[in-house]
């Protein structure tokens, strides 16, 4: 990818840009650190925003709706039908890759916010307020967590990721390029000793078998281990007794459900936090790079985001396809563990990476063409209001399936779950492109900033204020 | 808060142009009773560290409960009431309070520029954490936690020491809160199991029919699904395991440390460092994310109250100073030997001790440590003010200012003694016999820094750390000219 165009540094003027997006259409004073005023936002990370948001709905949605061992009846049942070709689409093309651009653009969002602010004397530092506001994040994660009993929340992870980031901000898009590829490397690393470590059993059950067809008396041990793969081939079922009482637990009440999340969240924050952060934060510092570099700001040139499309799309989805229809859509985890050393899943990260910028090259060269512009308006409105509509999502989604809703959870087909996320966009678009005629950010915008600085934020548009 | 506060002690702001070294040379007392403080907590906690470090293993532990009479019991439960939980907490205290003198807000436009090296230092502090318990094999690491807590805490440093106070009080209330809900969850489990036992009684006694009726109905609360079959389902067998684990988990096994001397004593490295990686995970994610943050919080929360309160600044009396080490000492031992002693009740019939009592024997250690943390630090407030053990405090605040270099220092030392890869002493020694080799670092670590402080500025691993922070090398012999200049909180 050439790169032609210039670098952000502290002097340059940016407009005014935050994490999850926020919009502000008129200047603020001066006196203390706040939002920073703007004349013109960069719209095309409000627009790449909004389709990520969007788009991880699809990634989502069968966490909010369905039992896991969905998967495993579509996977290992006829291939001919709606769900199947629905599930290949959205791993071959989507899966990691919306997440993906939303750790990109957080990254991004983080350099623009301390670039934005403006040191005052005597008054709190521009550091206390980017750690007050992912403090607040990490309550709002808690809360989509526990209150809202979204179970895979990420604004948690991503308060505390966000605090590792405060002093890499300045770095060049080289190193942080290469410290997301170190972070990359590290989870692969995790990832292929679990691979091995799992295969090593399979191994042991191989050679068990092996000495047994040759009459040869098997030791203790070996009996162990040929037992313990016996176990696990028989896991790879799903447990009837395990779903029945998840889905029974799922179409509870609200205190059932809440009690049933409460460790599930913990153990799924404590896991993650500590070992699938690489995930997350990798893409966190790509997206600095990429923002360093003006990528998302529309300032490369047509060729380069067309370069990028080609690339990324070209090479990804292949890899892509490869990764779903080998890996994921395996049936046969022995013989799987038999011929390869090392997984499919080690194409993860490289297919999402290239996925993503493919993505969003599409999205800068739509923007460019102005073929859809009201589309585009829309798109950035939701983007602006990202913060909301993830919080949003979580809303609509578990009063729809959960219990104390109205009830849906596993009772719909995988590929009907995607009705609903249809129908979630469309609300979203609608909603945000009103609301943003009226008001200068969401409402979860206006009330997260106000909690940063501590001061009710102005919030309608135009001359009167909620202040 | 006093201004007079932040003069007493140097920010750790080498490149600070806007802090007058003059200034606070003038200022500066001789001994800093933050520097004692933390050479207590560090030397202090060894004595609980080497329990882990030398095989004291918890079950051993648990025969002393089981049978709590004797001179070895005697040292265990001094070293309960005086240092388990306290030696970290003041370790937290005083980096809570050094975190207030770092960022030293007062200074204007330089807050910024103090804010960013902060954050970059406890970054590289995270850095040493892992290397500690990565490399040096130290499970019980807890650089890992200070720097994550000092950046979680970073946002609350310009509260004032009444917030402060109250976040701290917070902070243990909800460490409290903790310790009952593990409790409660201990009953949950009980009961849990009491319904699978009463189930599985009828299904043998009962024609099965006839039974599954009946108990489907009564025990539908309790266990989550009845199948319909004449043996438990996976949920229930998981269920009664998961408390007669708990029980055996509370039971002295003579047998039980044989298997991890085994481990501890292998001579491969490779192989040490799988056997402990998962306690290492595990200290580092659960325990931080279930106590480990309130825990730390709590302290950290009261030391930055604390020192902008000016305790640490001679803001009260000596008599006032004694008076307060020797409440919070009382009040401190009080819980503790309540906590000791329900212990022992616990663990010889935890369920009856689950039937009779609704507050688990744990419930005040958050304050107990709260408590004797405040007593220790007034304790060493009178103690420095002592001209004539004057020696003492010096050398003791050589070790203080050492801090790092010192705590890895025990790791490195006790990893090589210890395990199997080194000297392979681990579980040999008797508990007393471990307090010896604890006062054998003691004087090492003591000596050492003594020495070195007499020509270097900084301890090696400080020394390293500031070049770290501020990327590029950093002057580490001491200037001839000016020998009082730095008091430098090292671990703050």
């Amino acid at each position: 990818m050439n790169i032609t165009t210039t670098t952000y540094t502290e002097n340059d003027t940016l407009p005014a840009e935050e994490i999850l997006g926020a919009s502000e259409t008129t200047a603020t004073t001066k006196e203390t650190p706040r939002p920073v005023a703007k004349a013109e936002r960069i719209q095309t990370i409000d627009v790449v925003r909004g389709f990520a948001l969007l788009g991880i709905l699809l990634m989502n949605i069968p966490g909010f709706g369905i039992d896991n061992s969905v998967h495993y009846d579509v996977i290992y049942g006829r291939h001919n039908t709606a769900d199947y070709y629905t599930m290949a689409a959205i791993y071959s093309f989507f899966d990691g890759t919306m997440r993906g651009l939303f750790s990109m653009l957080f990254g991004a969002g983080m350099v623009l916010f301390t670039m934005n602010k403006k040191e005052v004397e005597g008054g709190a530092t521009v550091a206390e307020y980017y750690y007050r506001r992912l403090l607040w994040l990490v309550l709002f994660g808690l809360i989509n967590a526990y209150v809202l009993l979204w179970w895979g929340d990420i604004l948690f992870f991503y308060g505390f990721l966000g605090m590792l980031l405060y002093p890499f901000r300045k770095a060049a898009p080289k190193w942080l390029v290469l410290l997301g590829l170190a972070c990359f490397a590290i989870g692969h690393f995790k990832q292929q000793a679990g691979y091995v470590e799992f295969r090593e059993k399979r191994i042991e059950y191989v050679k068990a078998v092996a000495a047994e067809k040759a009459r040869v008396k098997l030791t203790e041990k070996q009996k162990a281990a040929k037992a313990e793969w016996e176990e696990i081939e028989k896991n790879q079922k799903p447990d009837a007794e395990r779903v029945n009482r998840n889905v029974s637990k799922m179409r509870s009440g609200y205190t059932t459900v809440f009690a049933y999340f409460v460790d599930r969240n913990a153990g799924f924050e404590t896991w993650l936090l500590y070992h699938g952060l690489w995930d997350m934060i990798s893409m966190m510092f790509i997206g600095m790079a990429l923002l360093r570099l003006g990528f998302f700001s529309n300032k490369l040139s047509t060729s380069t985001y067309g370069m990028a499309l080609l690339i990324g799309y070209g090479v990804g989805i292949p890899i892509g396809w490869i990764f779903f229809s080998k890996g994921v859509a395996n049936t046969n985890i022995g013989a799987y563990l038999d011929a390869y050393r090392v997984p499919h899943w080690a194409l993860y990260d490289i297919r999402r990476v290239l996925l993503a910028l493919g993505h969003a090259s599409l999205i800068m060269l739509i923007y460019r063409s102005k073929i859809v512009p009201w589309f585009m308006k829309v798109m950035a409105n939701v983007g602006q209001m990202a913060f909301t509509n993830y919080l949003v999502q979580s809303i609509i989604c578990t009063l729809i399936f959960h219990g104390y809703g109205l009830d849906y959870y596993n009772r719909l087909k995988f590929h009907q779950l995607y009705y609903i996320v249809g129908g979630v966009w469309v609300l979203q678009m609608i909603y945000s492109y009103i609301w943003l005629r009226y008001f200068r950010f969401g409402p979860f915008e206006w009330l997260w900033r106000s909690l940063t600085y501590w001061k009710f934020q102005p919030m309608r548009l135009k001359v009167r204020t909620v202040e | 808060m006093g201004p007079t506060t932040f003069h007493q002690a140097t920010p750790d702001q080498p490149l600070n142009p806007m802090v007058s070294t003059e200034k606070n040379v003038n200022l500066l007392p001789r001994i800093q009773p933050l520097d004692v403080l933390r050479a207590v907590a560090l030397l202090g906690g060894l004595l609980v560290s080497i329990w882990l470090f030398g095989g004291f293993t918890n079950n051993k532990q648990l025969q002393l409960l089981h049978n709590p009479h004797g001179g070895n019991y005697v040292l265990y439960s001094m070293i309960v009431l005086l240092f388990q939980g306290k030696m970290l907490a003041l370790i937290s205290l005083v980096f809570g309070a050094g975190m207030v003198l770092y960022l030293n807000l007062e200074n204007g436009k330089s807050a910024q520029f103090a804010a960013d090296l902060f954050i970059k230092r406890q970054l590289w502090l995270l850095g040493f954490g892992l290397l500690n318990a990565l490399l040096f094999l130290w499970t019980d690491d807890v650089l890992f936690h200070l720097a994550i807590m000092g950046i979680l805490l970073f946002p609350f440093v310009r509260l004032s020491s009444r917030g402060l106070f109250i976040a701290s009080i917070v902070a243990t209330a909800i460490f409290c809160g903790k310790n009952y809900w593990k409790y409660a969850d201990d009953k949950k489990a009980y009961n849990k199991y009491l319904a699978v036992t009463a189930y599985e009684k009828k299904l043998t006694r009962d024609s099965t029919a006839r039974a599954q009726k009946t108990v489907q109905a009564k025990d539908r609360k309790n266990t989550a699904i009845v199948p319909k079959k004449d043996s438990l389902s996976k949920q229930q067998k998981a269920d009664k395991q998961a408390w007669e684990g708990t029980l055996k988990n509370m039971k002295y096994d003579p047998k039980k440390d044989d298997g991890e001397n085994k481990e501890m004593q292998t001579t491969s490295f490779g192989d040490l460092w799988s056997h402990l990686l998962p306690q290492t995970q595990n200290h580092e994610a659960q325990w931080t994310f279930k106590t480990g943050i309130w825990d730390i919080a709590s302290m950290m929360f009261l030391g930055m109250a604390l020192l902008k309160f000016g305790f640490f600044g001679n803001r009260f009396t000596r008599n006032q100073y004694l008076l307060f080490a020797l409440a919070g000492l009382a009040a401190g031992l009080l819980l503790g030997w309540f906590r000791l002693y329900y212990n022992q009740v616990t663990v010889v019939d935890y369920k009856k001790y689950l039937l009779r009592y609704w507050l688990p024997y744990n419930f005040f250690f958050p304050l107990e440590k709260l408590f004797m943390a405040i007593g220790y630090a007034s304790l060493v407030m009178v103690m420095t003010g002592l001209t004539r053990l004057a020696v003492i405090w010096k050398a003791l605040a050589s070790v203080g200012r050492l801090a790092l270099t010192n705590y890895l220092l025990q790791s490195i030392i006790c990893s090589l003694f210890f395990t199997g890869f080194g000297m392979g002493y681990f579980g040999k020694f008797p508990q007393y016999q471990l307090y010896f080799v604890v006062a054998e670092i003691w004087i090492v670590q003591i000596v050492f820094s003594v020495l070195w402080l007499r020509k270097f500025e900084y301890g090696p691993a400080e020394w390293l750390w500031r070049c770290l922070t501020c990327m590029k090398w950093m002057p580490i012999k001491k200037a001839a000219t000016d020998t009082n200049q730095t008091v430098i909180p090292s671990l703050s």
